[in-house]
């Protein structure tokens, strides 16, 4: 307990500090509010307006709830088949690599052409976003298992499907999950992007609004939505992994 | 339990014959060569190596760092392909064949996401050997090298001594009958060293598998060993062969004795012999 909380006091006090500068740099040098709102307006906005947003943020929610797992496993899929065919990873690995390079929040356009405006499109750009951190990352993991345990499982005449199952899956899992918290981030935000691209309900179309609108203080009530969202979902795997990776050493710093 | 009942089968076998050595060697490595070529640059590690273990054999090799031995293992296990010479167990030739032996490699590699019980499963695990009894098996053999308490821990929660006990638990638990040792004893403190080696001796004058075993420690090969091989820096190549003449079962004394000290002595002396040749070639 003791131990968290002196992991937790000094992002909290870096935060506190920020805010408190922020407030008084508004007040002081009169900075108008639909430039830069102050936090005591924003969070007065948040709760006069709270049952509207609600709606708007399950409708986010939703979203990335159906495309983080779908593009998670995707990628998950992906990096286990090109793992065990060793010539398919020859071949796509270094487009994988490549086509990380494409910004995938970019082809939202093109998929509102090919698939309307439904969920569709949205899913697929979800998707898109979230595949590359999981594929890359578990590939990674899954080609850098330990020579020593190798040999041993080797020696010990181990087949192939063994030394995946016994050896390189276990080890993988570590990185695995650095890829999965990178996409559950942008998860939240490739839910958003979708929204501000074609949608009726979600706090991407939200921000649309309030931007024709210029309440800058609801646009900061979105994005402190979105950061929220984003940290549930990334405390939620990190929970997950620290009682999956149980067996590792704890870090002492 | 199985094991033990091979065991007996196995000694009435070589009491009954009339000759002990009719049976084929349970090792017979011969001709071994083999260079490995690391950025351009060959590095001739084995020379022309032939050694023997017969059944129920107990043989060490010493020699300096680096001379290859460690590379010997691998290539009798079936993971390095030697350049020349051939591997033969029990009279068939393996060599480059996988899963004929218990191996306990020099760093431990304990799986860390594996409890201490089921890495020292492991070995029956990939063979497929584990019957009903294997887990109540383990925690006895457990409980016997001081282990008992950390069947469920984690391998990072245990010191590098009882890693390696451990990672000696999961050789001898292994169904293969072959055991290749390497350096097993070299994290321990002098103290729990000589406990293990007693402890060895006991296990194996009960037991009498076949086993190669790799050490720095000439006391350590002199008191368990039937037979020594020394060999010299790299290329390693064999030096000489030692007949160690003490009965069975030993006792600890034995290291007091006059012959004991006087093998002893010209072990220690070729290997400071070589140490030295290697000293004043440059390293690699
Ligand atoms: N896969 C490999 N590729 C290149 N060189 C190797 C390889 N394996 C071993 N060597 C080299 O072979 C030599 C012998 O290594 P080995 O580990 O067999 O020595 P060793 O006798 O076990 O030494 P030690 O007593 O220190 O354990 C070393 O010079 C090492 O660098
Ligand atoms: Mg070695």
């Amino acid at each position: 307990m003791r131990s968290t909380w002196k992991l937790i006091w000094p992002p909290l006090v870096a935060v506190v500090f920020f805010l408190t500068v922020w407030q008084l740099s508004v007040s002081l040098f009169h900075i108008e509010s639909w430039i830069l709102p102050s936090p005591a307006d924003i969070a007065r906005e948040s709760t006069s307006n709270a049952s509207g947003l609600w709606a708007h943020t399950m409708a986010t929610l939703r979203l990335t709830l159906i495309g983080f797992p779908i593009g998670t496993g995707v990628g998950l899929i992906v990096a286990l088949l090109l793992h065990l065919l060793p010539w398919a990873k020859r071949a796509f690995y270094p487009l994988i690599i490549l086509s990380q390079n494409v910004p995938s929040i970019a082809l939202g356009p093109l998929l509102i052409i090919w698939f309307g405006f439904g969920l569709l499109p949205k899913i697929v750009l979800i998707t898109l976003v979230c595949f590359f951190p999981v594929a890359v990352a578990a590939m990674g993991g899954l080609a850098q298992s330990d020579q020593v345990m190798m040999n041993y499982m080797k020696m010990a005449g181990a087949s192939k499907w063994q030394i995946f199952t016994k050896l390189e899956l276990p080890s993988s899992i570590p990185a695995l999950f650095s890829g999965v918290k990178i996409s559950a981030t942008y998860a939240v935000m490739g839910a958003v992007v979708a929204e501000w691209i074609g949608a009726d309900k979600g706090i991407g179309y939200y921000m649309l609004l309030q931007k024709s609108a210029y309440r800058t203080d609801r646009m900061f009530v979105a994005i402190v939505i979105i950061v929220l969202l984003s940290l549930v979902l990334f405390a939620i795997i990190a929970l997950l992994e620290k009682w999956l990776v149980r067996w590792k050493p704890r870090r002492n710093s | 339990m199985s094991q033990a009942t091979q065991i007996e089968q196995r000694t009435t076998e070589v009491i009954s014959s009339p000759e002990a050595h009719t049976a084929p060697p349970a090792l017979e490595v011969s001709g071994i060569s083999k260079s490995f070529t690391h950025r351009r640059r060959e590095t001739n590690v084995l020379n022309n190596v032939s050694l023997k273990v017969e059944q129920q054999e107990f043989v060490s090799i010493v020699g300096p760092s680096g001379c290859g031995k460690s590379t010997l293992f691998h290539m009798i296990g079936g993971l390095v392909k030697p350049d020349a010479g051939t591997i033969l167990m029990n009279g068939k030739i393996v060599t480059g064949q996988r899963g004929e032996i218990s191996y306990m490699p020099q760093q431990p590699a304990l799986f860390p996401w594996r409890t201490i019980e089921d890495n020292v499963l492991l070995a029956g695990e990939i063979k497929g050997t584990l019957r009903d009894g294997a887990r109540e098996e383990a925690r006895h053999w457990l409980a016997k090298v001081g282990l008992s308490g950390f069947e469920h821990a984690y391998p990072h929660m245990l010191s590098g001594g009882m890693q390696q006990r451990a990672a000696f638990l999961r050789a001898l638990l292994a169904p293969q009958e072959l055991m290749l040792l390497d350096e097993p004893f070299s994290a321990l403190d002098a103290l729990t060293r000589s406990e293990m080696q007693r402890w060895l001796l006991e296990l194996w004058e009960e037991n009498r598998r076949s086993v190669l075993f790799i050490t720095h420690n000439i006391e350590e090969a002199l008191l368990l060993s039937n037979r020594i091989y020394v060999f010299s820096g790299r290329p390693g190549s064999i030096l000489h062969t030692v007949d160690v003449p003490f009965p069975r079962p030993r006792r600890d004394e034995i290291t007091d004795s006059p012959e004991f000290l006087k093998l002893k002595r010209q072990l220690s002396q070729w290997m400071r012999e070589e140490q030295a040749k290697n000293g004043k070639q440059p390293s690699k």
